[in-house]
């Protein structure tokens, strides 16, 4: 039972990273594709590594799972936020979007 | 096979994906981009690693990584936003 738990968590993070690397082909400008290939990527880590701790249980392997977890919460939107704010500090504007003339 | 396996080929094949555009971006920041996003990718295939084979030093290995990977692209991207001064 604990088993299929944390397999249907891992393929449930699988999906999240996949539409997160689609995201980074799909899009044209850079701001959109720092936007939302982060976010999903942040999400799908955490519920990689939930699934990784239902599947071992509580033990010592776990409790380094959830360390590692905690530490890339806390560093993966500070990178991020370095990158955003060194490209637009150096002068890449936004790009306006073109309204649709029907 | 075990479901693991499957799981570490899924992954290697997303790494390689934002490796691409690490590659072929077109702009400075747009390759920075893809390099964090491998890195985390490097991250996540090492502890499913270690989750196979069971051994929990393995671990270590992916503490140290985040934690460089985080201090490099602070410093490149400083580095860019300031022009080579640091």
């Amino acid at each position: 039972m604990r088993e299929l738990i944390g397999n249907i968590l891992i393929v449930v993070a699988l999906v999240f990273i996949f539409s997160g690397v689609y995201g980074l082909f799909r899009f044209k400008d850079f701001y959109p594709r720092i936007l939302i290939s982060s976010k999903v990527d942040t999400v799908g880590l955490i519920t990689l590594m939930l699934g990784i701790v239902v599947k071992s249980g509580l033990n010592f392997f776990s409790l380094k799972v959830l360390i590692v977890m905690v530490l890339f919460v806390i560093t993966n939107p500070l990178s991020t936020h370095s990158i955003a704010r060194s490209a637009y500090n150096s002068g890449y504007k936004i790009k306006k979007e073109k309204s649709e003339k029907l | 096979m075990r479901f693991e396996n499957i799981v570490l080929m899924v992954l290697t094949i997303l790494g390689v994906a934002s490796l691409v555009r690490a590659i072929l971006g077109p702009t400075v920041w747009d390759r920075i981009l893809g390099v964090n996003l491998l890195s985390s990718k490097i991250v996540m295939v090492i502890v499913v690693f270690a989750f196979l084979v069971n051994k929990s030093y393995l671990l270590d290995i992916a503490i140290i990584y985040a934690l460089f990977g985080f201090v490099g692209i602070v410093m490149i991207s400083r580095f860019i936003e300031k022009r080579g001064e640091l």
